[in-house]
């Protein structure tokens, strides 16, 4: 009760004009943020951190939050309209989502994505003022050991929902681990596979190869054909039909947990949450074979994880101290340069602070929402534009994304080669998201097992010690299980396809 | 060492004699300032704050750029391989950027000479410490732990041959004991491993943890030759027996090789100025980042003792793989 009465009064400072300015003001750079390839959550929020330097603390903190949100929520932007994730989040959105465009419902997927993060942001902010304190400590509980099974247990569903392709997928799932393997060893720091090319120490960067593998390999698909637009479909809708948003429920509501639980867990990481909701929705759907092709709950489970993980990440940080993900990390540097300590104290030192900023949360998720549903249509027009300029639009767009990222021509150049051989596995019909997201996860994985056996002297044996490390290491072999043996219960899956 | 760092002098004097216009000029245009470390870190936060007060004083522009990677490798040989005239500097992260450059599997493009190291503006002692309901109560109480069960007490760093991981093998020197190490990548990380009861105890540094002390996480030492002036109540490591455990990380600003001397002396002046100013004073307390600022012969002495030091505990690391 105490908390409601604080929020109440956090509301009250939150909803003065000059907040409502810095949170507006927030939210339409960090969804420009979000739109720019390349110029992720992270170093888009610490290249503004000097833009609030003049403000009061609590300004400041509440210009960064709307920032960090609306950055999220602009990647799907463009991962719907052109199949260029804007960072790493919106990944899975690409899937269905730039599907759906081409089926014309560019309009729908970018209104269920406005309304998803809505949704999944507000009640997870909810979920943070009454439960932040205990859950938090709970998730120190989640160690090495447990983070590396979690990741083990991700990649092995993602293979595991591949269908028919499943060969495809595991190859793919390979081949990203390879890639993800070249770069400075974790931990011993010597150069791996680097062939001494002094751009490979850092490792294959994963913005350009999602760039190319995604959308440079669209341009030249649709190159191939003599097409007008980028799209042909006409555009069917401006928003989601009522069928559609009833659709999604569920898919929203499952989103929100899954994605406020992960976002507990400190070095999950935004795209976890969005592969874990989406590898759900399409286990409990009756239809999973119209995943991957335009299924507006795809979207709408990936949309909302990604945004309840967003808002579920602030609790480690404002309970414990902890920054979860990168750009949390930037946000809590923020945090510091303004004088403000997070963690257990926060709360009871600065309350007027740290409720002003978790009112001015609910604050800038209904700014998102009022300020994305009316451009959606206009972001939508985008996809009118003739092919020709699209297409060389695009591609500048990509290359500037590549090139901003280290101001390096190298990483152009593994983009442009990603996308030739992103078109190649195209047409090969080979599944893409499992090499991205090991790709991703791989470094991770690594690290995290590479601790794991420094903290057990190498033995293999602290895994049978840890239950929740055990159980998350068991579904991936029931999973293979099922797929050496192929019982029938599985067939119908065996027919959809996650790419 | 020394010797060639005169030589660098001279060389860089003899450049500025040629083109003298360059100096007078600057800085012209917006300068770069390279962070080998990923914003949001202790060494970005510092950066920025400096950053944005020097360039009052600076007349330009001075641009934070980030460019991590490879435990600050990939920043590092940037900044080295920046063209000299002044509009590229760089963070000189130490003993960090030594162990670099003396471990030849990572086959650095740069020596310790490859930079002019121009104004320091952080010293952060090394700091050891354990959970609050940690058994061990003092620096003896663990360092007879591990004498008792050899490689079963779990100590973890923020890197491998970061200052931590040098102070853990200090403290095994001193003490003739030995830990069973464990790498993470970050204070961040060792805060939930420690504090989750993954690993026993934390070698760190002062700013990052300094203000949970006495609740969340007990301190055991800090390695440093005095008392830190946020943690004043935590004995140093020569209190408390251990000499020869010193041990901590120093931030400044550098330019590559051949940079002009004059250049170097107009940033010297400017970033100066902004480190010895109340305001930045103020900021880095808040943040428990102590300044310590040096120039000239001292900072250059500096730099070229810690490659000496942290040459030998490279060796004895690398000969333990």
């Amino acid at each position: 009760m105490e908390s409601l009465g604080h929020l109440l009064s956090g509301f009250a400072a939150a909803l003065s004009w000059y907040y409502l300015l810095y949170a507006l003001a927030g939210c339409i750079l960090g969804t420009l943020i979000g739109v720019l390839p390349g110029l992720g959550p992270a170093a888009g929020t610490a290249i503004l951190i000097p833009l609030t330097f003049s403000l009061d603390p609590t300004g400041a903190i509440i210009m960064l939050s709307a920032i960090y949100y609306g950055a999220m929520y602009g990647g799907t932007i463009t991962s719907v309209l052109i199949n260029v994730p804007g960072e790493a989040a919106s990944v899975i959105t690409c899937i269905d989502g730039h599907q759906m465009a081409r089926q014309g419902r560019a309009g729908s997927a970018l209104g269920i994505a406005a309304i998803g993060s809505f949704v999944g942001g507000t009640l997870a902010t909810v979920a943070l003022v009454v439960v932040a304190m205990p859950l938090a400590s709970l998730a120190l509980k989640f160690g090495p050991a447990e983070f590396f099974a979690l990741m083990v247990a991700g990649l092995c569903l993602v293979v595991g929902l591949a269908g028919k392709n499943i060969m495809a997928a595991l190859l793919m799932t390979v081949i990203g681990l390879l890639l993800a393997l070249i770069g400075l060893d974790p931990v011993r720091g010597a150069p791996r596979f680097t062939f001494g090319v002094e751009e490979l120490f850092d490792g294959i960067g994963f913005v350009p190869v999602v760039m190319g593998l995604f959308g440079v390999a669209e341009l030249l698909l649709a190159a191939e054909t003599r097409q007008t637009h980028m799209i042909e479909a006409e555009l069917k809708s401006w928003m989601p039909t009522r069928q559609e948003c009833k659709d999604c429920v569920g898919a929203i509501l499952r989103g929100t947990g899954v994605g406020f639980v992960l976002g507990l867990i400190p070095g999950v990481g935004a795209i976890v949450p969005t592969f874990m909701a989406y590898v759900l929705e399409k286990r409990v759907s009756k239809t999973p074979e119209r995943f991957g092709k335009g299924a507006i709950e795809g979207v709408a489970s990936a949309e909302t994880a990604n945004n309840a993980y967003a808002n579920a990440a602030m609790v480690p940080l404002l309970a414990l101290g902890i920054p979860s993900s990168p750009t949390i990390a930037v946000l809590m540097g923020a945090f510091i340069i303004n004088g403000i300590t997070p963690g257990p104290f926060l709360f009871t030192e600065q309350p007027t602070l740290v409720w002003t900023v978790i009112a001015s949360f609910f604050v800038g998720n209904v700014l998102l929402l009022i300020l994305n549903l009316p451009l959606v249509g206009l972001w939508a027009k985008l996809l009118k534009i003739p092919f020709s300029y699209m297409c060389a639009g695009v591609l500048i767009f990509c290359i500037i994304g590549a090139y901003g990222l280290k101001q390096t021509m190298f990483d152009v150049w593994v983009m442009l080669g990603f996308g030739i051989i992103g078109y190649l596995l195209r047409k090969l019909d080979f599944p893409i998201a499992p090499a991205i997201l090991a790709l991703i996860l791989g470094p991770m994985m690594e690290k995290s097992l590479r601790t794991t056996l420094e903290i057990s002297g190498g033995s293999f044996a602290i895994f049978l010690d840890r239950p929740v490390a055990l159980v998350l290491l068991t579904i991936p072999l029931i999973v293979i299980g099922f797929l050496v043996f192929k019982p029938r219960s599985l067939a119908p899956l065996r027919e959809s396809d996650v790419e | 060492m020394l010797i060639r760092r005169r030589t660098l002098l001279a060389a860089s004097a003899a450049a500025t004699v040629a083109s003298p216009a360059i100096a007078q000029n600057y800085p012209r245009r917006a300068v770069q300032l390279i962070v080998a470390f990923p914003p949001g870190g202790s060494t970005d936060v510092g950066a920025r704050i400096l950053a944005a007060m020097a360039e009052k004083d600076f007349g330009q522009p001075i641009t934070v750029v980030n460019k991590a990677g490879a435990g600050g490798q990939i920043g590092f040989t940037e900044i080295a391989r920046a063209r000299p005239d002044g509009y590229t500097l760089g963070f000189l992260n130490l003993p960090g950027m030594n162990t670099i450059t003396l471990d030849p599997e990572r086959k650095a493009a740069f020596t310790i000479d490859s930079f002019i190291p121009i104004v320091n503006q952080v010293l952060d002692p090394g700091f050891i410490w354990v959970k609050g309901d940690s058994p061990y109560k003092t620096l003896a109480d663990l360092v007879d732990a591990a004498k008792k069960n050899p490689g079963k007490i779990s100590a973890c760093t923020t890197g491998i041959l970061s200052d931590d991981h040098l102070a853990i093998l200090m403290v095994q020197e001193a003490a003739k004991c030995e830990f069973r190490i464990v790498h993470f990548d970050g204070g961040a990380q060792q805060l939930t491993g420690v504090l989750g009861g993954h690993v026993d105890v934390a070698f760190d540094n002062v700013g990052s943890v300094f203000k949970r002390v006495g609740t969340e996480i007990r301190g055991l030492a800090v390695t440093d030759t005095q008392r830190s002036k946020f943690l004043p109540q935590i004995a140093t490591t020569p209190e408390l027996g251990m000499p020869s455990v010193i041990s901590n990380s120093t931030r400044g600003v550098g330019a590559p090789k051949g940079t002009p001397a004059d250049i170097c002396k107009i940033v010297e002046t400017a970033f100066l100025k902004a480190i010895n100013s109340a305001e930045m004073k103020e900021k880095m307390d808040a943040v428990g980042l102590a300044l310590k600022p040096m120039v000239g012969a001292e900072y250059a002495k500096y730099y070229a003792d810690l490659q000496a030091q942290a040459k030998k505990y490279t060796e004895w690391a690398l000969k333990m793989r």
